[in-house]
């Protein structure tokens, strides 16, 4: 990896982080609705996985987070504006926050039914091979979505065709209340990989450099011949399931000690060492997050609401 | 013209599309290798390809939410569930994602896909017997259509191949071998959401469904010798719904009849009930009846399934008792 790209990376993550830090205090004001699900801890591996992928490729993301439509290079604007379901996002009010799309970078979209982006997933993998190309699909999912049936279906329909989808599991520890060792009989999602004769990989969801090597491994597979993977990136939800969860379900230790697994800080720390990133990169950085975040707040907070009779608009092409 | 059947009439309507656009796909359970549990895709996979026609393992969720992605980036997928009922095994993926996802995105993508369902009771009982069009009227974004001839089942199919939208398209079991006049030029199309008055007449509206439209036809028959010459509409599309052509029909004849292979509650012929009281109730001079399935799952046994389903002599009874 060149220094540009960690760069990115890092960049992105930082942006990551102020962005849903300010989304929290909207939504504590009562200024946007709330149906947003944090996903502080796991930006070093959405961001990293992103990085890896071309511009013509697809991409199905989960719902933890806002770091895949900024790694994406989703103007933040149109995220603000979705969240807020004001004019000028990307869905005109129909989906909010959780549908985030944009076709011209091949983000097909989110489905509301968790595992619902399984088949999704496996249909965009079925047209690029119909069409000969040799784009690939990235498909994000949780922990607890892996035991969704579609999961199964799809990734076997992907196996025996032999469709260019890279399936990445961001092992969170949680489902909501539920930890991953009450809701899933296998220690590694990765070893599900086994029943779909394909290869599954365990990586350090903390670390971006693990990630982007492990998801550009599978993304070559895919676009050239070899079929799907599974990547199973282990993290945690620093945050609760959504903003003003009591979290009366796991002790506050736990979750103290896993904030020293923090990912911004200790890819900081690596990149100081590596000689990449000094203090002014840093606070410029920081600076440079905010000032966009502040531009997007602005804009989003002039944007009108969508006209009441436009919500009969959309439903037929 | 040439006679050919309802089911040649499909295999046509695939063939032609697939003919003229090389993003239609073809895939299911058993239609490439061994060309359909109904034969209408043998030969298929020879003429366009294991790329395009191909066979699917058992996974409904799978390959019919695959289905929409595949539309999601380009391609023109007609799906085949073995059975109508499936449609219930993929819920998820057809109300959801192919009935949801244009809407909850805002309109960004158009979703061309057509998912192929084997309808009606043929001694097959509860799961592989149903037609189930009314519960998928209740669900918004989904095209429906159940075609009741040779002509309707080609023409109807190769619009909802051409449409951008999901069309779940219903082939009734039974009428498969049905024969009828079918026209040869490849850009015989009936457009979705058109009625056909396929009898006119004034004395009745006999609105019929699918399989139950050459029910209708025989008891139109019967009855003229009677003296009473009624109206047979076929709404051919359940999903844009010709309400007009009903309301109209209505408005003539004062009398209303309709006669499905759905369950009672909630058919199509409640729904259009609710329509005649908010359009036509004045016009109506005898209450609307109901022809259906009384509220059991399809029974497997000969002589129970002909007890529930509606029979030529049962919609022959509800028009007699309106014209008395």
């Amino acid at each position: 990896m060149d220094r540009n790209l960690k760069l990115q990376i890092y960049r992105n993550m930082i942006l990551s982080r102020r962005l849903e830090e300010r989304i929290a205090e909207l939504i504590k004001a009562g200024q946007v609705g709330g149906f947003m699900h944090p996903g502080v801890g796991q930006e070093a591996l959405q961001c990293a996985a992103i990085a890896a992928l071309r511009r013509d490729d697809y991409m199905l993301y989960a719902h933890r987070g806002v770091a895949y439509w900024v790694a994406r290079g989703i103007p933040l604007e149109k995220v603000l504006c979705d969240l807020a379901g004001r004019e000028g996002g990307t869905n005109r009010g129909k989906g909010g926050v959780m549908r985030v799309v944009y076709p011209e970078l091949g983000v097909l979209g989110e489905s509301g039914t968790l595992g619902g982006c399984f088949p999704i997933a496996t249909g965009a993998g079925l047209s690029i091979k119909v069409k000969g190309g040799d784009q690939a699909v990235l498909c994000f999912f949780g922990d607890g979505t892996s035991n969704r049936g579609t999961f199964h279906e799809s990734m076997n329909l992907c196996a025996v065709r032999k469709l260019p989808v890279v399936f990445l599991c961001e092992n969170n520890g949680w489902a909501v209340s539920m930890p991953t060792e009450r809701s899933t009989a296998v220690k590694d999602i990765a070893d599900r990989a086994k029943g779909y004769a394909v290869p599954g990989k365990v990586v350090d969801g903390n670390d971006p450099e693990q990630v982007f090597a492990a998801v550009s491994e599978a993304l070559q597979r895919a676009r050239t011949g070899g079929g799907p993977s599974l990547v199973e990136a282990k993290t945690y939800r620093l945050w609760g399931h959504w903003i003003g969860d009591p979290e009366s379900y796991r002790s506050r230790e736990e979750v103290e000690k896993q904030w020293r697994r923090d990912p911004i800080p200790i890819y900081e720390a690596n990149l100081a060492k590596e000689g990449v990133l000094n203090d002014s990169l840093r606070s410029e950085a920081d600076a440079d997050a905010r000032t966009k975040i502040d531009r997007a707040i602005e804009f989003m907070q002039k944007q009108p609401f969508p006209k009441p009779e436009s919500a009969l608009e959309d439903v037929f092409a | 013209m040439r006679t050919i059947t309802y089911a040649q009439g499909i295999k046509e309507a695939l063939v032609e599309e697939m003919r003229r656009d090389p993003t239609v796909i073809l895939y299911g359970e058993d239609v490439a290798n061994f060309g359909g549990i109904f034969r209408i895709t043998s030969g298929l996979k020879e003429e366009f390809g294991e790329e395009r026609v191909f066979d699917t393992p058992i996974s409904e969720n799978a390959f019919v939410g695959a289905g929409v992605g595949a539309a999601l980036t380009g391609l023109r997928p007609v799906v085949e569930l073995q059975f109508a009922d499936f449609l219930f095994t993929a819920g998820d993926e057809i109300v959801l994602k192919a009935g949801m996802w244009r809407y909850g995105h805002g309109g960004a993508y158009r979703i061309p896909l057509v998912v192929r369902c084997p309808s009606g009771a043929a001694g097959v009982g509860p799961e592989h017997g149903q037609c189930p069009e009314a519960f998928f009227m209740h669900a918004p974004g989904l095209k429906i259509v159940s075609p009741s001839n040779p002509a309707d089942a080609k023409g109807l199919l190769k619009a909802a191949i051409r449409d951008n939208n999901p069309v779940l398209y219903f082939e009734h079991k039974l009428l498969y071998a049905a024969k009828g006049e079918v026209p040869e030029d490849p850009d015989y199309v009936v457009p979705l959401g058109k009625a056909a008055v396929v009898r006119p007449g004034d004395a009745l509206t006999l609105v019929a469904i699918s399989a139950m439209v050459p029910k209708a036809l025989a008891v139109a028959d019967r009855l003229a010798k009677e003296g009473h010459h009624i109206e047979v509409i076929d709404p051919r599309s359940l999903c844009p719904f010709d309400r007009p052509a009903i309301v109209e029909s209505v408005k003539k004849t004062g009398k209303i009849v309709v006669a499905e292979e759905s369950y009672r509650t909630l058919g199509v012929g409640a729904e259009i009930g609710a329509l005649l009281m908010e359009q036509a109730l004045e016009y109506l001079d005898r209450p609307l009846r109901r022809v259906a399935i009384p509220d059991v799952p399809v029974p497997t046994a000969a002589v129970l399934e002909k007890f529930v389903i509606p029979s030529e002599e049962k919609i022959y009874q509800a028009c007699r008792e309106l014209l008395s």
